[in-house]
């Protein structure tokens, strides 16, 4: 579970994020909605451990029990997904997901693992491939994969479906909740379009004055 | 009317051929000069040979790598963090220093009674220089760690370029930091994200400092182990001796140098390829290893190189009579900077080369950058870098060969060329970013309110693009005023520079007199870098 405690926000000269308090189930995605400029970005930014210079935040964050704030980004095991997919584009697909996947395991499992989450997400026999010569949603999909093959313990979308067209857009929400679902992590979702939010989600709304769920 | 346009598409040919011409026809000379199989046989049965090629190999492939890994190493640090500005900025002073000036500091620090072995006395008692090659010696230690220190700021600047570039930066961190929440380490991400996609791009520069490294001559000269020398050392006498089979072996050892740096180039490439699986699988394989708590702060011990340097250039240029093993000089001296400020024809030479050549490979870049499309600076590339890439000592073997058929052999329009020729690309190198940037729209615009295409550029474009136009032109004077193997071989020696006469002198071992000159090759640059800095000042609002 993610928890967020009295989060404040803020710039030198404004209050982005005041007070929000609210609670993530394992497998639910909960939705940050608000105008440009409201702080949704820096909200994730700051979770991660990535506070943009100028801005200042209290507050306090649990993930499953553990006080993550103390936490360098890298100990925090919060996964992100951008807008852009950012796979490295010197790896192979099949290596951007073996990146992900934490050691311990003999090599041949983790490719294992890495060729099955290819299967599972409809890119069978794309691993060989350099992330250039996927199409747009393909990319999607492995960047989701990535994602999680690193075994985070949530989960934070900073508008990933808002480079996509219209079709592949929906195809592409399904797949990013039902892979949430699967995985049984807290997911927040920060988005401006409603029709991002999840079938019967929560949704928080930044505004000027405090939120909460 | 259509004539007309026509000629103006065509209008690239002119600057094209000015600048490649000299070129393709100086790398034909050197190249067919060195191609003579009795001076082969010469150059192969010379005995110094062996020892020599080792040295230059050795100096070469030890000073790239050690620049590679600490270039790797500063930006792996620096970038991303408030320091990292500082850095940049610091690093263009560092580019700025001559070669020359730099051996010449960094020699007069490591002698045997130089500044180190005084500080070092002070402990050990030692009551007169040690009997220590802590210059020249014969494995090219003190020639590896010159070269290391000029070429480790070139790369960091390289690199920092290829940072700047649109998106590169913010597109990198992103990149980092979705490294970062998969539990890497910043320096992980660096390591195995960043630097592999850097890296190829940073294959022109790395080129350019492996083919100085083992081609090198002017630092080598004050460096340079000398029983024997390196073979660019060598080629470099037997080109200056008065026999011609000399020149001719001579001819063909700068050519056995230019072989080596290409089948140096070809390996790298080759390594790269083969050794990919082996690196692909260690970067995934999944382990993430802690960032080193403390790391070495290698920019500052490169700063302090370059302060120790520059203070060690002026404490000697006033030092008079200073004994061993005292810190302070018997007595002080003005003499080697009166000397240095009566040598007016040194001075008025110097300048006035560095000026025409940077004029000359001013126009030549606006001329090639006004008449052509970006996308066909990839094919001008390879005669860009060739200056950087060739061996000086194939090129100016070249370059003279064409002063003398063009008979400006011995005099100053030889050398403006032969400086022309090594300054052209640098200018448009430096300057092609920015202009290539121009927004197209303000150019229409002026277009579209009647202004003629010559009163867009003279009233509109160029005063807007002063400030890369006239940091491009002082790159091109730099360039012009370190020049040692041209001045001194397309000039037949008749012309004396800063650059030949702090080089003779060092070699004669006139310390304050070298160190002065040392110290003014460094200051016309750095004054013409202030001056383009001047100029690029946003006009007063009053």
């Amino acid at each position: 579970m993610l928890e967020l405690d009295a989060v404040t926000i803020a710039m030198p000269e404004r209050v982005l994020v005041r007070s929000l308090t609210a609670q993530v189930a394992a497998g639910e995605v909960l939705t940050v909605m608000g105008d440009s400029g409201s702080g949704k970005s820096t909200l994730l930014g700051w979770l991660c451990g990535d506070l943009p210079a100028g801005f200042l935040a209290s507050g306090s964050v649990r993930l499953n029990g553990r006080d993550v704030l103390a936490l360098p980004t890298a100990q925090r095991r919060i996964g992100m997904l951008f807008q852009d997919d950012l796979l490295f584009p010197h790896m192979r697909v099949l290596e951007n997901l073996l990146f992900a996947i934490p050691s311990g395991e003999p090599r041949a499992q983790r490719i294992a693992s890495a060729e099955q989450a290819l299967r599972n997400a409809g890119l069978d026999g794309h691993g060989p491939r350099m992330p250039a010569s996927l199409s747009g949603g393909q990319r999607a999909r492995v960047s989701v994969l990535r994602a999680l093959l690193a075994r985070p313990e949530a989960l934070l979308l900073d508008e990933p479906f808002s480079k996509l067209d219209a079709a592949l857009r929906q195809r592409f929400r399904a797949f990013v909740f039902e892979r949430i679902r699967e995985q049984g992590i807290p997911a927040l979702l920060v988005t401006h379009d409603p029709q991002d939010v999840p079938h019967a989600g929560r949704v928080v709304e930044l505004k000027e004055e405090a939120d909460s769920a | 009317m259509s004539a007309l346009r026509r000629a103006r598409r065509q209008a690239w040919l002119i600057p094209a051929t000015i600048f490649c011409a000299p070129l393709a026809a100086a790398l034909w000379f050197g190249i067919s000069d060195s191609i003579d199989l009795t001076a082969w046989r010469q150059l192969l049965a010379d005995t110094q040979l062996p020892a020599a090629l080792r040295l230059s190999l050795q100096t070469g492939i030890a000073s790239t790598l050690i620049a590679a890994l600490l270039a790797v190493a500063i930006v792996t640090q620096a970038h991303g963090s408030p320091r990292w500005h500082r850095l940049t900025a610091s690093v263009g002073g560092m580019l700025a220093l001559p070669h020359v000036a730099l051996a010449i500091g960094l020699a007069l620090l490591l002698m045997p009674s130089g500044a180190i072995a005084r500080a070092i006395a002070m402990f050990t008692g030692w009551m007169s220089p040690p009997d220590i090659a802590t210059i020249q010696d014969p494995n090219g230690i003190a020639l590896v760690l010159a070269l290391v220190l000029k070429e480790t700021p070139f790369l960091v600047w390289n690199a920092a370029a290829q940072l700047q570039r649109e998106g590169q930066g913010d597109e990198i961190e992103k990149q980092l930091r979705i490294a970062a929440t998969m539990g890497y380490s910043r320096r992980s991400g660096w390591m195995r994200i960043v630097w592999p996609q850097l890296l190829p791009r940073l294959a022109l520069p790395l080129l350019a400092v492996w083919a100085y490294g083992v081609t090198v001559v002017d630092m080598a000269l004050v460096l340079g182990p000398t029983h024997p020398p390196t073979l660019a050392v060598l080629a470099w006498r037997w080109l200056l001796d008065a026999d011609e089979a000399m020149n001719r072996q001579g001819a063909a050892a700068a050519l056995m140098l230019s072989l080596c740096v290409a089948i140096g180039a070809c390996l790298a490439v080759a390594v790269r390829k083969l050794g990919r699986p082996a690196l692909m699988s260690r970067w995934t394989r999944g382990d993430r290893p802690a960032s080193p708590s403390h790391p070495w702060p290698w920019h500052a011990f490169m700063r302090a190189a370059y302060l120790a340097i520059v203070a060690m250039l002026l404490f000697i240029s006033v030092a008079g009579v200073w004994t061993f093993p005292a810190w302070w000089p018997a007595r002080w001296s003005a003499q080697a900077w009166l000397t240095a400020l009566a040598s007016a024809g040194t001075w008025s030479t110097t300048l006035g080369l560095a000026l025409a050549s940077a004029t000359t490979g001013l126009v030549l870049a606006v001329a090639w950058l006004e008449t052509t499309p970006a996308s066909w600076d990839a094919r001008a590339a390879p005669f860009v870098f060739a200056p950087m890439l060739v061996p000086g000592v194939l090129l100016v073997g070249g370059l003279y060969e064409l002063a003398l058929r063009t008979g400006s052999d011995g005099s100053l329009a030889g050398i403006w060329l032969a400086h022309s020729v090594y300054a052209a690309p640098y200018v448009l190198v430096a300057l092609a970013p920015a202009y290539r940037g121009f927004d197209p729209r303000i150019e229409l615009t002026a277009r579209a309110l009647g202004k003629p295409r010559p009163v867009m550029l003279w009233r509109v474009k160029w005063p807007m693009l002063r400030a890369p136009i006239a940091a491009a032109f002082a790159v091109g004077f730099a360039v012009s005023v370190a020049q040692y193997l041209s001045t001194q071989f397309v000039g037949a020696g008749r012309h004396a520079s800063l650059t030949t006469e702090a080089l003779t002198l060092a070699s004669g071992g006139q310390r304050s007199l070298s160190a002065t000159f040392a110290l003014l090759q460094a200051a016309l640059p750095a004054l013409m870098f202030l001056a383009a800095h001047a100029v690029a000042r946003p006009r007063s609002k009053a």
